[in-house]
């Protein structure tokens, strides 16, 4: 049985359409990356899963049972934009009343929990209202994570975190997968943080899914490529040229040979033109680039 | 990566659910400051009315008991002075612009993300911030009560306190009367801010506006032109609120009786009305 199954879905503001036929699997257990441009339809995704906003037309299942079904959605947690905290109250008083929300035994003891688990404890006191946009989100995550949640759905959830804050989540995430086995939909724009963590990835473009895939098939479909510097960087892009059809020039001012040869072949190459190499090796692009390579339309796998 | 682990999902009864919300709710009630703020303007009030109303110099009001500032000697739609007009009913004014205040910080703070996102149902926020809106009406009440016999007391020998036997259980039963009407009032500015979520000032005018009875004393008006009874109007809120009073013509038992089963009849309206609009439409 699938966390998520999301099928034909769609969503209509007035004119506007936000989702248009989306499909949507996350097995149990995964660590769903859910990757999109501003505005192609994640967090409006995200709202529906957790029942704040209406599909037009589809259907979502979480669990199996129908999205609506409120013994679930007990068992979610959810960080959607900001955390729904009240300025006033302090972040142990916000927290302690989404414990009572959630109906949560020995709410004090839980709540200390999730506090330390963001690294929050030293902070409870503290007004939300003058709390740092980064410790808004760690206490909008720590809500999240009360009552061990089944299904966690966090949209942006790194967003003004430090390099800490981060690192706090990725491990938070990744416990809370291995020794709960609870699923999590995580939509970010830093992927090189979701690429540490990601079993699954959904990648949306215009209200639909474009390309869904676990990690070991991104891995496996990633281009693998040479990159290399020489003495003489024009010529020796002009002779690759000559050669092979995929040759990009990357920020790091290497040159990178997409064609699926072996490294040896292309130092031949270029020995027999008379060019000499300094550096050459091999490496896979990025899910950063893979993402930007399939928003631009090319195909991202070699 | 397919993991799987036995889920077993329990849905939480309605009682466990509401009794969770009302606890939230009624502690948010108890720790801001509005609903104090509130309490002391429900008191303040009839205070400033009764006293300075007969302060040497000052015009009279009009009432012929101090008790008046609580319940007008006979049901007035229709309103010809001030003193008709100013009696507890005030109180569904002040909350009004209350609910409004508390309900809307629900939505701007974002806290309805996190409720809805759990089991909470609609209808059972519905209902939770009902009674808690109801509840802190009801303890407005009590405050323009004691409101009501300071300023009696300021203004001295002008205006009496003085009832039978028979006044006194009229006034009793006026008093339950109006916070029993408190549920129906509360359920209706429930529901205008729940449907007016998005635009918080229009709801707060709303509330303001059905709180001061003008459409009813509009109608009310008409109704007297036309001499059709306007003992019709206490089918709604703001006449069964009028209706609550010293002498309304009829067993003042019969009177608590119909403000019950008008505030009752419009509590379950607004309520499945607010619901069904919730349910339907967008949350955040």
């Amino acid at each position: 049985m699938n966390a998520i199954e999301i099928r034909n879905l769609t969503k209509n503001f007035g004119p506007k359409q936000a989702l248009s036929g989306l499909d949507m699997t996350v097995p149990q257990g995964a660590i769903y990356g859910f990757i999109g441009e501003n505005g192609s339809g994640k967090s409006t995704t995200e709202k529906i899963i957790c029942g704040l906003i209406h599909p037009s037309s589809g259907s979502v299942k979480l669990f199996g049972k129908d999205y609506t079904d409120i013994d679930v959605r007990a068992n979610m947690g959810v960080l959607i934009e900001a955390p729904g905290c009240f300025p006033n109250y302090s972040v142990w008083n916000n927290m302690m009343l989404q414990a009572a929300n959630l109906r949560i035994k020995d709410a004090e003891r839980e709540v200390v929990k999730a506090l330390k688990t963001v690294r929050m404890e030293g902070a409870a006191s503290n007004k939300y209202k003058n709390c740092s946009l980064g410790m808004k989100q760690r206490v909008g995550i720590a809500m999240a994570l009360l009552g061990n949640p089944t299904l966690l759905v966090l949209d942006e959830p790194i967003n003004g975190l430090d390099a800490d804050g981060m690192r706090i989540i990725r491990e938070v995430l990744v416990d809370i997968t291995k020794n709960y086995g609870s699923t999590v939909v995580v939509s970010s724009h830093v992927l090189a943080e979701l690429e540490k963590v990601a079993t699954h990835y959904g990648i949306i473009k215009g209200g639909k899914m474009i390309c869904e895939m676990t990690a070991s098939e991104l891995d496996s479909s990633c281009r693998t490529y040479s990159a290399l510097k020489s003495n003489d960087m024009p010529l020796t892009k002009s002779v690759l040229l000559k050669k092979y059809s995929r040759i990009e020039e990357d920020e790091s001012g290497y040159i990178r040979v997409y064609d699926s040869v072996p490294t040896e072949e292309i130092v031949v190459y270029l020995y027999e033109n008379g060019i000499t190499i300094n550096e050459i090796k091999t490496d896979k692009i990025s899910l950063e680039e893979y993402y930007i390579d399939l928003m631009k339309g090319g195909k991202a796998n070699g | 990566m397919e993991k799987t682990c036995e889920l077993n999902f329990e849905e939480p009864s309605f009682f466990k659910r509401i009794k969770s919300m009302l606890g939230v709710d009624f502690y948010r009630l108890f720790h801001t400051p509005l609903f104090y703020i509130f309490l002391a303007i429900a008191a303040i009030i009839p205070a400033i009315i009764l006293g300075t109303s007969t302060m040497e110099g000052s015009e009279g009001i009009g009432y012929t008991s101090a008790w008046n500032i609580i319940a007008a000697s006979k049901p007035l739609y229709v309103i010809e002075s001030i003193g008709d007009y100013a009696n507890m009913n005030m109180v569904f004014i002040f909350g009004g612009i209350m609910v409004s205040i508390f309900i809307g910080s629900d939505y701007r703070s974002g806290y309805v993300k996190q409720l809805f996102t759990t089991h909470a149902k609609k209808q059972d926020y519905m209902i939770s911030k009902t009674i808690t809106c109801a509840f802190s009406m009801a303890c407005m009440c009590i405050t323009y009560l004691l409101g009501g016999v300071v300023g009696g007391l300021f203004a001295g020998d002008s205006v009496s306190f003085a009832l039978n036997g028979g006044e006194i259980f009229a006034l009793v039963c006026a008093i339950i009367g109006k916070m029993i009407m408190s549920i129906g009032w509360a359920a209706l500015y429930t529901f205008i801010n729940v449907i007016l979520r998005k635009f918080f000032g229009i709801s707060i005018a709303l509330s303001f506006f059905f709180g001061t009875g003008i459409l009813i004393i509009g109608v009310a008006g008409v109704f007297d032109s036309l001499h059709i009874p306007n003992v019709l109007l206490n089918a709604f809120l703001y006449g069964s609120s009028v209706f609550a009073c010293l002498d309304s013509g009829v067993f003042p038992l019969l009177a608590v009786l119909i403000c019950l089963v008008v505030s009752v009849a419009w509590t379950v309206i607004y309520i499945v009305l607010g619901t069904t609009i919730l349910s339907k439409s967008d949350v955040y």
